[in-house]
């Protein structure tokens, strides 16, 4: 199937929203009702989590006709399931790493403060921290649209998820924006750069990546839990192991559907960037509203505040994440340049020299009328016309150039 | 594996039409509607040079194809 490359990202992205919103109801419910310690939710969550996760890619892996399930409904880089390769290891470390960091932070938060409600939102901060990031590392600075666009989201969507019951310590703060945050873009990059690693010469499958994440996860998370025990003389891992056992219908319905929210979000990041990915993502508080008044009238949750005040900040914020989200949609250009290079002049240094151009996202050295094809993507003409043009105008090997704008654009999924 | 740009120039009138057929070809990848001295461009995908005979062959015979220009990638590097 041929579908504009645009669309699938955003249905990616919404549909990894909409699954979170309906995982942090589940989460809801366990937290209140049937496992009270937050440590031993943490434990049991990535121990049933693996268990979950190996058996759906399991059954994921199951051909039908030369093709297995997963190739034909979840990923079509999926195979089957496969050890992780040597060049993937770094990256599933960091990015457990992060998970399991991301994890404990916030378990430590619901532990020691009192109605955290108020802080989490905050960790909405990632977004941006993101943005940063990409601008430092990657060869794609963000530009001023990326950067109000998440500015506007992220603000839209602290506004949209915050709750006024609990009390803002520096503390609690200090542990979103220096722990949790950061955790979430160690982990968010790294499950990008394994995304965008090809496994044998093809496109590195999201479900693969996913499980063994939770793998690599739940390692991280049973040695820092461990050592905590070990010094503050508790016993969590112990009573993980027991609610696992206790509870686990309730566990294994939360991780098997968490287990296809990051599925989706992961695809979706081997598309868009970081940022933008996370951006869209921060729709779940949107999704999450049905879901909380639901929780609500069972009383599983403390009831939805009708105070005016808290209802118009609410409304403000879903105004803003609408807002961010249709900015990111609607201001990306691409563009492809036929390249000629002069005669005597080497293709490889050009073809190297064309590379380093920020913006630019293919390079094709062809035989035919043209020397290269080069792919390229801006937010504005202006920023194509400044970082782009002008720096072709440099290559002194390029002797013309064709612009072609793409108005319109299918891509094969 | 032969990855390829076909580019194309349509006669006017006939791109929507045009563009539904490319769209069921198996062998091609993407399909982008440009501004430009070409009208479209398309990425294909094949496993041999035959094959790449048989897709430009098909591009050429929907309705309204004009010209095709192919440029077979030799080295590319890509985000």
């Amino acid at each position: 199937m041929k579908i504009r490359r645009k669309y699938l990202f955003y249905a990616l992205a919404f549909t990894s929203a909409i699954i979170s919103a309906v995982v942090s109801a589940i989460d809801a419910t366990i937290i209140t009702r049937y496992i009270t310690n937050p440590w031993t939710f943490g434990v049991s969550c990535f121990i049933v989590g693996t268990l979950i996760s190996f058996f759906i890619i399991l059954f994921f892996s199951i051909p039908i006709r030369g093709k297995s399930i997963g190739t034909r409904i979840i990923d079509p880089s999926f195979r089957r399931l496969r050890l992780f390769r040597k060049e993937e290891l770094k990256y599933h470390i960091l990015a457990g790493f992060g998970n399991s960091l991301l994890t404990i932070g916030y378990f430590f938060l619901l532990k020691n403060f009192e109605d955290p409600s108020t802080v989490l939102p905050f960790s909405l901060i990632s977004i941006l921290y993101l943005v940063a990031i990409e601008s430092i590392v990657e060869k794609n600075m963000p530009t001023l649209i990326e950067v109000q666009s998440s500015l506007i989201v992220t603000f839209g969507a602290i506004l949209g998820s915050i709750s006024l019951t609990g009390t803002i310590s520096l503390e609690a703060l200090a542990i979103v924006f220096i722990v949790i945050s950061p955790a979430w873009v160690l982990f968010s990059i790294y499950q990008r750069k394994l995304k965008l690693l090809k496994i044998d010469k093809k496109p590195n499958d999201a479900l693969n990546i996913r499980f063994w994440n939770v793998v690599f996860s739940c390692l991280f998370v049973v040695i820092i839990v461990g050592m905590y025990d070990f010094v503050f003389e508790e016993n969590h891992i112990l009573s993980g192991i027991t609610a696992s056992i206790e509870h686990f219908n309730w566990i294994a319905l939360t991780m098997g559907v968490t287990f296809f929210a990051y599925v989706f979000y992961i695809r979706a990041l081997g598309i868009g960037k970081a940022s933008v990915t996370q951006a869209v993502r921060a729709s779940t508080v949107l999704f999450a509203i049905p879901f909380s008044l639901m929780l609500s009238y069972f009383n599983i949750i403390p009831p939805f505040s009708t105070d005016p005040t808290m209802i118009l900040i609410k409304m403000i914020g879903t105004v803003l994440v609408i807002l961010g989200i249709v900015s990111f949609a609607l201001t990306l250009f691409k563009a492809y340049i036929f390249i000629n290079v002069k005669p005597g002049c080497s293709i490889e240094q050009t073809m190297n020299e064309i590379w380093n151009i920020h913006g630019v996202t293919r390079v094709a050295a062809t035989a035919g009328p043209y020397d290269f094809i080069v792919k390229i993507r801006t937010r504005t003409l202006v920023k194509g016309y400044e970082r782009i043009i002008r720096k072709i105008e440099e290559i002194k090997s390029i002797k013309n150039y064709k612009w072609e704008s793409v108005l319109k654009e299918w891509e094969k999924i | 594996m032969i990855n390829a740009y076909i580019l194309i120039t349509m006669s006017p009138g006939n791109a929507e039409n045009a563009i539904k057929e490319m769209r069921k070809i198996e062998n091609v990848d993407k399909i982008s509607i440009v501004a430009g001295e070409f009208d479209i461009v398309v990425r294909v995908h094949v496993k041999t040079l035959d094959k790449l005979l048989k897709v430009t062959n098909e591009l050429q015979m929907i309705n309204g194809v004009k010209k095709t220009t192919t440029q077979v990638i030799e080295k590319e590097l890509a985000l």
